[in-house]
C-alpha cells in the first residue's frame, strides 16, 4: 500500500509509514497519475522521474553516505551503488527494479550501521574493562 | 517501538554522541574506536578523520576540520538537509544516477589520493 500523506510504498501490514510515520489505518490504493503532496517541489527536484507511484522510491543515499564517511566503508559503498541503481531504474521507468534496489540500499545501510554500532560497543566495553583493570592494579 | 519512539531514541543518541565528541578529542582520547581498516593495514579509509573533524567543527575550527576530512565536512550540509526533510515528514529527494556515480567516484578517488 502507499502512504496517503507522502506516497511512499509500505508493506500492507504496516501500521505506520516507514518514511513519514503517518498512521496507516486503512488500505489506501496506490495514488493515481497525480500524486498528492508537494508535486511542484518534487517535480523540480527530480525532473527525470516518471509520474505515478514510482516517484517516491527512496534511494537511501543520505544513510549510505553517512555510513561511508562516518562509520564503516565497505557496506556503505555497496549501499551507494544501490542508491545509484534506484535512481537510474526510476529514470528508465523500471518501478519494480527501483523498489528492489531501494530495498538493497536500505539493507546495506543497516548492515553498515549495525557493524559500526557493534564495533563502537565492543570498543567502549574494552575501554571500560581496561579502566577497571588498571584501577585494580593501583590498589 | 513506534516510529516516533525510534526518532526520540535516535535523537537522544545523536545528542549524547555530539556531547562526547565535543568534550573529548578523538585525536587524543581513547574513548573512540579506531578505524578497523587503519588499525589493520595502516591505510586511511575515506571516513578516517571524520570524528576528529566533527570535534574541530563543534569547536568552530572549520579549517582544521576540513584538513582532517574534507569529504565529511562537505557531506554534512547535505546530510543535515536530508535529516531536516525526514523530520518534516517529506520524502527524500532522488538525485540523478549520474550524480550518485560521480559521488562514488569522488569518494574512491579521495581514498586513493589520501593514501599516496
Amino acid at each position: 500500500m502507499y502512504c496517503p500523506k507522502c506516497g511512499s510504498p509500505n508493506d500492507d501490514q504496516s501500521k505506520h509509514c516507514v518514511q513519514c510515520g503517518e498512521a496507516l489505518t486503512r488500505v489506501v490504493p496506490p495514488p493515481p497519475q497525480a500524486p498528492a503532496p508537494g508535486p511542484a517541489a518534487d517535480a523540480q527536484l527530480a525532473p527525470l522521474n516518471p509520474p505515478g507511484p514510482g516517484k517516491n522510491v527512496p534511494t537511501y543515499l543520505a544513510p549510505a553516505i553517512l555510513a561511508t564517511l562516518f562509520c564503516c566503508l565497505p557496506p556503505g559503498v555497496v549501499a551507494i551503488v544501490f542508491a545509484a541503481q534506484v535512481s537510474s531504474k526510476l529514470t528508465m521507468g523500471d518501478h519494480a527494479g527501483a523498489l528492489a534496489a531501494s530495498r538493497q540500499a536500505k539493507i546495506w545501510s543497516w548492515v553498515a550501521f549495525g557493524l559500526g554500532l557493534a564495533h563502537g560497543l565492543f570498543w567502549v566495553v574494552m575501554f571500560a574493562l581496561g579502566m577497571g583493570l588498571s584501577m585494580l592494579n593501583v590498589r | 517501538m513506534t516510529d516516533r519512539r525510534w526518532q526520540a531514541a535516535a535523537g537522544a543518541a545523536f545528542v549524547l554522541l555530539a556531547v562526547l565528541v565535543y568534550l573529548y578529542n578523538p585525536a587524543t582520547s581513547r574513548l573512540f574506536p579506531p578505524c578497523p581498516l587503519r588499525a589493520l593495514t595502516g591505510l586511511s579509509c575515506p571516513g578516517c578523520g571524520s570524528l576528529r573533524a566533527l570535534h574541530q567543527l563543534l569547536h568552530g575550527h572549520l579549517r582544521a576540520g576540513f584538513q582532517l576530512n574534507p569529504l565529511a565536512v562537505i557531506a554534512l550540509p547535505y546530510l543535515g538537509w536530508e535529516a531536516a526533510r525526514a523530520l518534516a515528514g517529506q520524502p527524500p529527494r532522488v538525485l540523478r544516477a549520474r550524480t550518485i556515480w560521480l559521488l562514488l567516484l569522488g569518494i574512491l578517488a579521495f581514498w586513493l589520493l589520501r593514501n599516496l
